[in-house]
């Protein structure tokens, strides 16, 4: 199979945004240009927008075209959106990647963009609702915070986890944050301070939940054949994994263990012909503190049970057997859904290019992997990246 | 700021009568206060909620049949803040699975009469079924009580 490789890549700032949709758009358009040398736009010929909502969040359908008009290219081989909820934006290079090893497009640019901050939170907050089964879950007044409190209860009923442990994984993901100025939250969050924050749906604290966050990030994708011409650094894909399982919450087998991240990261692993510990760290989907403790288990970092023990050793830190989330994860960094996956695979590049600050730098890197959750963790995605082709 | 009254036209209740949808039946039933579903009389495939082909079989002929309307809370929370449109009044409310009697299905519902401190895991609960504003029916579940 054909080698694919990100090129270039940039961001915009990730945060209350005092800044329109199609704004964050040309930020992020701008950041990826800026970082990409010997590319002429006419030489694009595919575009994937990564965009949950912009119906509800920005009032627009098709927005495909808008983004290339905004950006300033004329896609001519494949233009669309793809939509995944949280994973929308990994879904854009997923894509694009299936584009390139075909054949059927060269150069393809990915761009996420979310706008969620809105002048009335109930908007988004019941946007928020309808990415569950909205019929028969939403319905009932769950949104993603009472559905990740269950599963945290699931598994501090099934294997001893504490809120302690939710507590520092928010305390991690905070510290990486306050190294990246493209991070919607800049302070150090203590666990205390986790411990001691508002209850929004108990067992889970405000601290132990993603923000409502406005941004924007791209990336741009060309075969291996022409990665060079662009940059001296390309990040390869060399392994992905997707799998969705059930959708109403009533259909699930279990709350404490994610099934379909087991097929996922099997999958993500058998493709790229590595064992889960070959990674040299994770960006994993930390929507919620216990998202990222349950996620520790199921891609394979520890043992089923032990993702609390995983936090509480270090072991998920720099110098630990797989730092986790050193850009700040969706905790620090803030979630805005279509961009999320795409923000993920900017630091995973800026790691294999050392230009991250040096104190969440992982030197040597040499592969990583980049998990989204969408929806109620009923479907999970993975990418493996790797500084050298498979 | 424009003020939204139920009901609104995209609201979060499924639209129930035989102009809107083909599984009225389910609706009509739990007006009655039955929780049903529809079996395949194919491969007697069970799902919930209700179909109109089987993913298993891929047949049309179904039968409806009764689901218990009671079982266990197999995990809970509360909604304290955040609630959606039309359902922030009701903050805090209680949020269950609840693990229906004989059956696989772990069905989301509100846990009325309660507060989450009086709930636990395993703790017994039945529906219940009221109307909407507009007409409409609904239903959530309730702690079976001892006496
Ligand atoms: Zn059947």
């Amino acid at each position: 199979m054909k080698n694919v490789a990100i090129v270039a890549c940039g961001l915009a700032p990730f945060g209350v945004r005092k800044a329109t949709w199609r704004e964050l758009v040309q930020e992020a358009s701008k950041a990826v240009f800026d970082d990409v040398q010997n590319l002429d736009k006419k030489d694009i010929d595919s575009l994937f927008v990564g965009a949950a909502m912009p119906e509800r969040f920005a009032f627009q359908s098709h927005v495909a075209p808008l983004v290339a008009e905004q950006v300033g290219i004329v896609p001519h081989k494949v233009v669309t959106r793809t939509e995944l909820a949280c994973s929308s934006g990994q879904s854009a290079v997923r894509t694009a990647w299936a584009s390139i090893v075909t054949g059927l497009s060269d150069i393809a640019l990915c761009l996420g963009v979310e706008k969620m901050n809105m002048p009335n939170m109930l908007e988004t907050q019941t946007s928020m609702a309808c990415v569950l089964e909205r019929e028969w879950d939403g319905v009932q007044g769950a949104s993603a915070p009472p559905f990740f409190a269950m599963c945290a209860q699931r598994h501090m009923h099934e294997y001893g986890t504490t809120v302690e442990q939710m507590a520092m994984v928010s305390e991690k993901n905070h510290h990486f944050s306050t190294t990246n100025p493209y991070a919607q939250f800049q302070k150090e969050i203590p666990a205390e301070k986790v411990l001691g924050s508002p209850m929004i749906a108990p067992p889970l604290r405000l601290f132990d939940c993603s923000g409502i966050t406005d941004g924007a990030a791209a990336v741009i994708l060309t075969s291996e054949e022409r990665a060079k011409e662009f940059t001296d650094t390309p990040a390869y894909i060399i392994g992905s994994g997707q799998c969705s399982m059930a959708s109403n919450l009533a259909n699930y087998k279990s709350l404490s263990t994610w099934h379909p991240l087991k097929i996922a990261a099997k999958e993500a692993y058998r493709s790229a012909k590595i064992g889960p510990m070959d990674l040299d760290f994770a960006e994993l989907h930390d929507c919620f503190t216990i998202s990222e403790i349950i996620e520790y288990e199921d891609a394979g970092f520890c043992e089923k049970g032990e993702g609390g023990k995983f936090i509480e050793e270090g072991q998920s830190n720099i110098g630990g057997k797989m730092p986790v989330n050193t850009r700040g994860g969706l905790l620090g960094t803030g979630h805005p859904l279509g961009a999320t996956g795409i923000g993920q695979i900017v630091e995973i590049m800026q790691q294999f290019r050392s230009t991250v600050p040096k104190e969440r730098l992982v030197d040597g890197a040499e592969m990583a992997m980049s998990h989204n959750l969408s929806g109620a963790a009923n479907v999970h995605s993975i990418l493996v990246f790797g500084r050298s082709p498979r | 700021m424009t003020t939204i009254v139920l009901p609104y036209m995209l609201d979060f209740y499924p639209l129930q009568d035989e102009d809107n949808t083909r599984i009225h039946q389910f609706y009509a039933s739990l007006r009655e206060g039955k929780l049903m579903t529809t079996k395949c009389k194919d491969c007697g495939g069970l799902f919930w909620p209700p179909r109109v082909a089987c993913p298993g079989c891929n047949s049309d002929q179904f039968e409806w049949v009764e689901l218990p309307g009671e079982g266990e809370l197999y995990a809970f929370t509360a909604m304290l803040l955040g609630a959606p449109m039309g359902m922030e009044k009701d903050v805090p409310f209680v949020l269950g699975m609840v693990q229906l009697d004989g059956t696989e299905f772990k069905v989301l519902s509100r846990i009325g009469n309660t507060k989450y401190e009086d709930c636990s895991l395993g703790m017994r609960v039945k529906l219940e079924t009221y109307d909407l504003e507009d007409g409409r029916v609904w239903f959530r579940f309730v702690p079976i009580t001892s006496d």
